[in-house]
């Protein structure tokens, strides 16, 4: 992600404009590929020397430094440095100032020169260490000093994208608030994006607004403060939303207590998606149990969750499966795991009006460790008719009851 | 029958439900949350809502609460000064909860540890470092005998005392903030960051305490501090307890010549970056000044090389060579005592320990050397001990009784807590604190402005 220093942004009449790069800009592009080389040639290479040969092309070519120390925080994001404790150094220095100590404690030396030979005569002694090698040897293990391990290297088209996905993040750090509105697409990713939303520990209130459907996304401090206390987890969260087809995002960006901007996008910026996680395929979740059900029954097929289910009033609640019955009978599950318990009480009070939603409901065996939830669960007649609790995946032998139950 | 009122701890807030519409305006911070159809409020309103509750004699099931009264016993014999006794009744009458503030080195871990024994609760601590979490952790083992838990800097160990550190509290309260019934939060003057405060906003600890030898902030926020501890409920000060329980000390304030080659090059670059601020219309004497000289700095050739300027100035101001050569003279002088040096910035710290064959201790030091360090300082192995600015608050080194401060923020409260490094009573013990400050430099305006604070007033 870009620190503050490094975003680039317009505002104008209470708006804030990222300032993206353009992607199939030649020259940037070729930039971009020479910052990648150097990064790629950069195993066993010190810190401090692939960040001399980085900044010689950023110094050296045309163009905004900004964007491109932005790019060389990107390939440092990417980079991991070898930072294991050096025991020789460590061993080095404990014998270095257990003797400097002493001689200090000891002697007057009024000359500095003195003292500086008396130590590199004593060290020279214990560990045949040159005279002019002692202070170079000191502290080198600092992470100035510490050399590249790995490099997750990437294209430079991709760096580019990523880039301006990484100005939008480094604005969403500062919002305590994100509104999206989607198209109701039946695709996997808007699952995935759900599935997000909940491991960054965020919650939703779903509308439909038209043909689109509006979330708002934010934490459970949000009712109180205008906090930026999950900034890092809708940033986080922003690499879903490049995943879906079509969106609109609006978010309000405060920047140390000062003026708020209203920040809005949508796909037409043209960031293509940065994560892999999205790609077309089958979770393996939902893999398993696929052939769980298919070692039991062939009525049924499963497949992820993918569209809205109507709850009461304006909202609604985004299944994590879709089941389907030869007879053509629908039904579908959601989940409930321990991190995102909040919205299980409400769904249950919410069933229990409204029992004709045809919603199966699946409950962690941890949250019953919660009392609130355990009670909420055991009086439930909603969950007793359409509920299961599983321990790490939901078997079949708790919902092939339920399921049977509805054809 | 109606149901009967529930609360319940989520994600670092309180869930309410079946709340007497009578009572829900009166229940402090009580919202409705649409997105869950409950009612919420923040965690740290859990003394207030339950005390409501019983005001009102409305019967509540309370599955919030996860803790209940845990025995803690002193493993040694304790007596504490008639001070520390005076802040413990001041804690107690106000209600369990506060802020405390003492001089560095008047022992308010010590104050903590009575009061744990005292409250009988599960005790989360709240230190600003890595180092001050595991010396906590050492002082708690020592004092109650048994397992006491870390949660942060790698570690995720909790038990009925742990100690954490702000940054991992502000990340975890939301799933353990309803485990502890009494919450610490040590250097609190960092409480009322940003982020920091959601540490104490996200648990439902009803007793609370905070120990600070400075509570007032630059930014006012000391208030919001006061409304998530509690109120200073005692208050001693530096000469109060100085030559009592504190060591005796002076400071010594040396006035630094530049070399002429530096002063040559000092004056250059203070010129190029003032002419920046002067052409950019950069007034750095408002809130906003720095970042705009930043942000503007970084948009052209002209705004680096003065970005450039300003930190050659401050570094020459920082560390010229005469002040290395004071700190010679200083060591010599001092040749048996046992010396801090402490620097602004990392460079200038590895700078001395690297010509000077010294112990640097930065944030860049891992764990295992940083308690070597400490250890060999207090134990005598090492007499001298250079260090940016981790040192700065909380870390107990009983036997220094030198300082030397090379450069500084110039902030009174870096100073003060560098003071209270070297205070910490020792028989026939007399503290000294050497600032070396650059002649005709920005240093020696912001030296003149501290000296102002009543630490420095009996000198």
């Amino acid at each position: 992600m870009l620190t503050k220093d490094l975003l680039q942004y317009k505002i104008q009449k209470g708006q804030i404009y990222p300032q993206f790069v353009n992607p199939a800009d030649n020259q940037l592009l070729a930039i971009a590929e020479q910052l990648i080389t150097v990064f790629e040639a950069s195993p066993d290479t010190p810190r401090a020397t692939l960040l001399e040969s980085s900044k010689q092309i950023i110094d050296s070519t045309p163009g905004a430094p900004i964007v491109k120390r932005g790019l060389e925080k990107l390939l440092l994001d990417r980079t991991e440095f070898d930072t294991a404790p050096n025991e020789e150094l460590i061993a080095f220095r404990h014998k270095l100032f257990t003797e400097t100590s002493r001689l200090l404690s000891e002697k007057q030396f009024q000359d500095y020169a003195d003292y500086q030979r008396e130590v590199s005569r004593i060290m020279a002694d214990e560990s045949s260490t040159e005279e002019t090698e002692l202070s170079a040897k000191l502290y080198a293990d600092l992470p100035s000093c510490q050399p590249v391990l790995t490099f997750n290297t990437l294209s430079a088209e991709r760096l580019l994208h990523r880039y301006n996905a990484a100005q939008v993040q480094g604005l969403l750090l500062h919002c305590n608030t994100l509104m999206l509105k989607l198209a109701d697409s039946m695709t996997a990713e808007l699952r995935q994006l759900f599935k997000y939303l909940r491991f960054n520990q965020l919650l939703s209130t779903i509308r439909k607004e038209g043909e689109l459907y509006e979330i708002t996304v934010d934490g459970p401090l949000n009712l109180f403060y205008k906090t930026k206390r999950y900034g890092m987890n809708l940033a986080n969260f922003f690499v879903a939303v490049l995943h879906q087809p079509k969106w609109e995002l609006a978010a309000e960006i405060q920047f140390r207590n000062k003026q708020r901007y209203l920040l809005s996008l949508d796909e037409s910026c043209g960031i293509k998606p940065v994560s892999q996680q999205f790609l077309a395929y089958i979770p393996e979740d939902i893999q398993l149990f696929q052939t769980m059900l298919q070692n039991k029954t062939n009525d049924w097929q499963i497949r992820p969750g993918s569209q809205f289910l109507p709850l009461t009033g304006d909202f609604y609640c985004f299944p994590d499966y879709q089941l389907v019955h030869k007879s053509g009978v629908e039904t579908a599950i959601e989940l409930f795991h321990p991190w995102h318990q909040g919205h299980l009480i409400a769904r249950l009070n919410t069933l229990a009006e409204h029992p004709d939603v045809s919603l199966i409901l699946g409950v962690s065996k941890e949250l019953e460790k919660n009392p609130l939830i355990a009670e909420a669960l055991e009086t439930s007649t909603y969950f007793a008719q359409f509920g299961f609790t599983f321990r790490d995946v939901p078997t079949m032998r708790s919902l092939l009851p339920i399921l049977n139950s509805l054809v | 029958m109606s149901s009967p009122l529930k609360i319940n701890f989520d994600k670092g807030t309180l869930i309410l439900q079946n709340v007497p519409e009578a009572l829900e305006s009166q229940l402090p911070d009580l919202r409705w949350d649409e997105r869950t159809l409950t009612f919420r409020a923040p965690a740290y309103r859990y003394r207030k809502i339950v005390s409501q509750l019983r005001a009102h004699a409305i019967p509540y099931q309370d599955t919030a609460r996860q803790f209940t009264i845990e025995p803690f016993t002193h493993q040694k014999a304790i007596s504490p000064y008639p001070y520390q006794t005076e802040a413990i009744d001041a804690w107690h009458a106000n209600g369990k909860r506060g802020v405390v503030s003492l001089p560095t080195g008047a022992g308010k871990t010590f104050i903590a540890i009575l009061l744990i024994a005292d409250t009988q609760r599960p005790t989360l601590v709240h230190v600003p470092t890595i180092d001050l979490m595991h010396q906590w952790h050492t002082v708690l083992t020592e004092h109650f005998g048994q397992e006491i838990g870390l949660y942060g800097g790698g570690q995720h160990e909790l038990r009925d005392i742990t100690v954490t550190t702000y940054q991992s509290a502000v990340m975890h309260a939301p799933h353990y903030g309803n485990r502890f019934g009494f919450a610490i939060f040590d250097e609190c003057h960092h409480l009322p960051g940003e982020q920091y405060q959601y540490a104490a906003i996200s648990s439902i600890a009803p007793f609370r305490l905070g120990l600070t030898a400075t509570p007032e902030r630059v930014d006012g926020k000391e208030s919001r501090l006061y409304a998530l501890v509690g109120e200073c409920c005692y208050e001693a000060r530096v000469q109060e307890l100085s030559g009592k329980t504190l060591s005796e000390y002076r400071v010594v304030t040396i006035a630094v010549e530049m070399e002429d080659t530096e002063r040559v090059q000092y004056e250059a670059a203070r010129q190029t970056y003032l002419g920046f601020l002067k052409q950019s219309r950069i007034n750095m004497g408002t809130p906003r000044g720095w970042h705009t000289f930043l942000w503007k700095a970084s948009q052209t050739d002209e705004g680096r090389a003065a970005f450039k300027a300003y930190l050659t100035q401050k570094q020459l101001s920082f560390a010229s060579t005469t002040k290395q050569e004071w700190v010679w003279k200083l060591i010599q002088r001092h040749s048996g005592d046992r010396i801090l040096i402490f620097t602004q910035d990392n460079d200038t710290a590895y700078q001395l320990g690297t010509r000077f064959f010294l112990p640097v201790l930065t944030h860049q030091t891992k764990l295992k050397e940083r308690n070597a360090f400490l250890d060999g300082f207090r134990d005598g192995t090492y007499s001298i001990l250079v260090t940016s600015k981790v040192l700065n608050e909380g870390v107990d080194v009983p036997e220094a009784n030198v300082a030397i401060i090379v450069s500084g923020s110039g902030s009174v409260r870096e100073h003060v807590q560098r003071l209270g490094r070297i205070l910490r009573k020792r028989e026939g013990k007399q503290a000294v604190l050497y600032e070396l400050v650059s002649k005709q430099t920005s240093e020696h305006f912001v030296n003149r402005r501290r000296r102002q604070h009543h630490a420095y007033q009996t000198l």
